[in-house]
């Protein structure tokens, strides 16, 4: 990973018109302001590097988040609305020609987010089956998309160029003012986050067991939304929903560390994420040179499908790599996918069983680490 | 049932009624005139060319795309299985905005169109059964799957809208489902496409009853399943197919108005086909009457001439706040 992450890092610096070799990167940085590739290099790229990093690590965060919240694999920023509320809120001032100050953008956005989010959770009810959560989801992100399209409809033709870019998710001409705008929400979000994720690795378990370890499940549910609300409105805000990076990160990381809490999934998610939009980014600055193609859309193009493999392959892989010892966590992945196909776990004595097996040797998730075997038995309905 | 069928019968001739008069241009008067031989030439220009061929689009297309989704949802056994939900819209319109932006097809070679809309339906669908894989008895899970599908046909179409930029404004309209300016020709693209394959779902509407008992049944009936299955996924892409190059991506359509459908006029499908086609009629024609006189209403209160609402954004609204209730209303159930 720390290769791929370097790789991309290097090509989205030197790599463009004008072309800086690598070796001459660290001398055009220092040359500053006085050479034309030093002024390419921390004006443009430097900025835009940084700003897929810790968009990708905010998107990647707060899809974990939301998928272990919730206990569904598929609980996506996209299929709860949330990307879309936050780009309904970003779009309407562009097309109604509001002009408002740049501060109360991410704010508008979290405003758009948050009704999304919340609509949904609120209509499906908390904890109810996760279909019934992914398609009350669909359907808000479908109205929120449709009023969106009445905007667009209603812009004139540049707006409309400007608007559907954005809601594709692009990266191309930020500056340093987009990326210090963000940090303020990370400061927010960033310690919250660290307060979660035990709560979170404790939800895991099922309601049941949370609320006898002392965890109310339902208000833990709400307060990581806020969290995920907050982490991704401001990156919406800034460079659009750039799709599917909620869904792909959080499984690059279940599938690299197959027994690990959520604790552990965390940064890993957040790493992932932060790879995924720099590598994304590659190509879409530079596919088809002269024009630049929304980061967001390779993302969608390549995303869903690695995702939907990496989960469908994982219990397989896992069982096979790591043999006896890991077979909770395989056991484990099974159940969750079946229990999203039909809402009843079948498989309860032999999760069980490996449950007590699991028990003696704590996983490597720290102390924190839930006993993952018990996450089959209890569905709440 | 005669009764029903009347009843419908007559809701869309007044959803048309309303449809013919609510738009901007004239006043009610003035198409009354009209139609009894007066008005001038723009008067007779508007009604005729404008607003006739905006009617029937609409009632074709509300027809073709319910037909689809009832089809669907008997062949697949899966009330959640609209068009929209098992990629075959978003794929229907990654074909047609993909030959248009090739050239290969335009406004001027419109069988062109439908055909590459045909195909790109065919692929989504495909997709969606490459991708569902073994879980692909479950409704719930392949819904779930087509929602992820149609994300990457979407990012596929945003691709290649922007590869060519200057498609953009035309093809927005397209994407959320408009009936906004058409005219003559593409209802004589639509009626001879809707008939043919409307006509072969009616033939097929027996062995598809027997589908939706569930293929021991249909086996014992004597009835190839497979057959009759491919068949009408066929008939039901090659509708959709129509509709998109006609109208666009209307939403929901196809997923609620069979449900509509078939509560209104029972399971058997040799009655509820003719009835989802009808119903599904009056619902585009009766949303497109609303959107028209609601965009009429919020441009004299505006004041602004450029609002229009499409009609897609409408049925969209309606049809997730029906997916929601539906959604609501069955709490039990585990999807």
């Amino acid at each position: 990973m720390v290769v791929l992450l370097a790789v991309s890092s290097v090509c989205a610096l030197s790599l463009g018109t004008p072309y800086v070799p690598p070796h001459r990167l660290v001398a055009a940085v220092l040359d500053g302001d006085t050479t034309l590739a030093g002024i390419v290099v921390t004006e443009l790229r430097v900025p835009r590097l940084l700003l897929a990093l810790v968009a990708g690590a905010c998107l990647g965060a707060a899809g974990l988040v939301l998928q272990e919240a919730l206990r569904n694999p598929l609980a996506v920023p996209e299929m709860l609305g949330v990307s879309s509320g936050a780009a309904l809120g970003v779009a309407a001032p562009l097309v109604l020609t509001l002009s408002l100050p740049a501060a109360v953008q991410p704010l508008l956005a979290i405003g758009g987010a948050a009704l999304g989010g919340g609509l949904t959770l609120l209509v499906a009810g908390l904890g109810r089956s996760p279909s019934a959560v992914l398609l009350t989801g669909a359907a808000v992100a479908a109205a929120l998309q449709a009023a969106l399209l009445v905007l667009m409809v209603m812009a004139d033709q540049l707006d409309l160029q400007l608007i559907y870019r954005y809601l594709l998710g692009s990266l191309s001409a930020r500056t340093w003012d987009d990326v210090t705008g963000l940090w303020p929400w990370l400061l927010v979000a960033g310690p919250a986050l660290v307060l979660c994720a035990p709560v979170l690795s404790v939800l895991r378990l099922g309601d049941e067991d949370a609320e006898a370890l002392g965890v109310r499940a339902q208000r833990a549910r709400l307060a990581a939304l806020a969290i995920a609300v907050v982490l991704i409105a401001p990156v919406t805000a800034v460079c659009g929903p750039v799709a599917w990076v909620g869904f792909l990160a959080p499984h690059l990381s279940r599938w690299f560390a197959p027994v690990a809490g959520a604790v552990r999934w965390l940064p890993w998610s957040a790493a992932w994420g932060a790879v995924v939009v720099a590598v994304a980014d590659v190509p879409a600055r530079l596919a088809l040179a002269p024009v630049e193609t929304p980061a967001g859309a390779w993302t969608a193009l390549l995303g869903v499908p690695a995702g939907v493999a990496l989960m469908r392959s994982g219990g397989r892989r896992r069982t096979a790599r790591h043999g006896q010892a890991a077979s909770v966590g395989a056991r484990e992945q099974l159940s969750e996918l079946r229990r999203t196909a039909s809402g009843v776990v079948d498989d309860v004595p032999p999760a069980a069983a490996s449950h007590h097996a699991h028990r003696g040797e704590p996983g490597p998730g720290g102390p924190t680490s839930p006993p993952l075997g018990t996450i089959g038995t209890e569905d709440v309905r | 049932m005669t009764r029903r069928f009347t009843a419908l019968g007559v809701l869309a001739v007044v959803c048309a009624a309303v449809e013919l008069v609510a738009g901007r241009g004239m006043s009610p008067g003035v198409v009354w005139d009209v139609l009894n031989g007066g008005g001038d030439a723009t008067e007779r220009h508007i009604l005729f060319q404008l607003r006739l061929p905006r009617l029937l689009v609409a009632l074709g297309a509300g027809a073709c795309l319910a037909v689809a989704g009832l089809v669907l949802q008997s062949a697949l056994r899966n009330p959640l299985a609209g068009p929209e939900v098992t990629g075959v819209t978003p794929g229907a319109v990654l074909g047609a905005v993909t030959a248009t932006a090739l050239g290969l097809a335009g406004w001027d070679s419109p069988l062109a169109v439908v055909l590459a809309a045909c195909a790109g339906g065919c692929a989504g669908a495909a997709l969606l059964w490459l991708l569902a894989g073994r879980g692909r008895g479950d409704p719930a899970q392949t819904a779930v799957h087509g929602v992820l599908v149609s994300a990457v046909l979407g990012g596929l179409t945003a691709m290649v809208l922007l590869v060519e930029p200057g498609e953009l404004g035309s093809v927005v309209q397209w994407l959320v489902g408009t009936t906004e300016g058409r005219v003559w020709e593409h209802w004589h693209l639509l009626w001879p496409w809707a008939l043919v394959w409307g006509v072969a779902a009616w033939l097929l509407a027996g062995p598809l009853t027997l589908l939706r008992c569930g293929d021991d049944i249909a086996l014992a009936a004597g009835l190839s399943a497979r057959r009759a299955r491919t068949l009408a996924l066929m008939c039901a892409v090659a509708l959709t197919a129509g509709a998109v190059a006609a109208v666009g991506a209307l939403g929901f359509i196809g997923l609620l108005v069979p449900h509509l459908a078939v509560a209104v006029f029972g399971a058997d499908l040799r009655r509820s086909l003719p009835g989802a086609a009808l119903t599904g009629a009056v619902v585009v024609c009766g949303a497109d009457a609303v959107a028209q006189l609601s965009s009429r209403l919020l441009a004299t209160a505006l004041d602004s001439g450029r609002l229009t609402l499409p009609v897609g954004a409408l049925t969209a609204c309606l049809g997730a706040a029906l997916l929601l209730l539906v959604v609501r209303r069955t709490p039990s159930r585990t999807f």
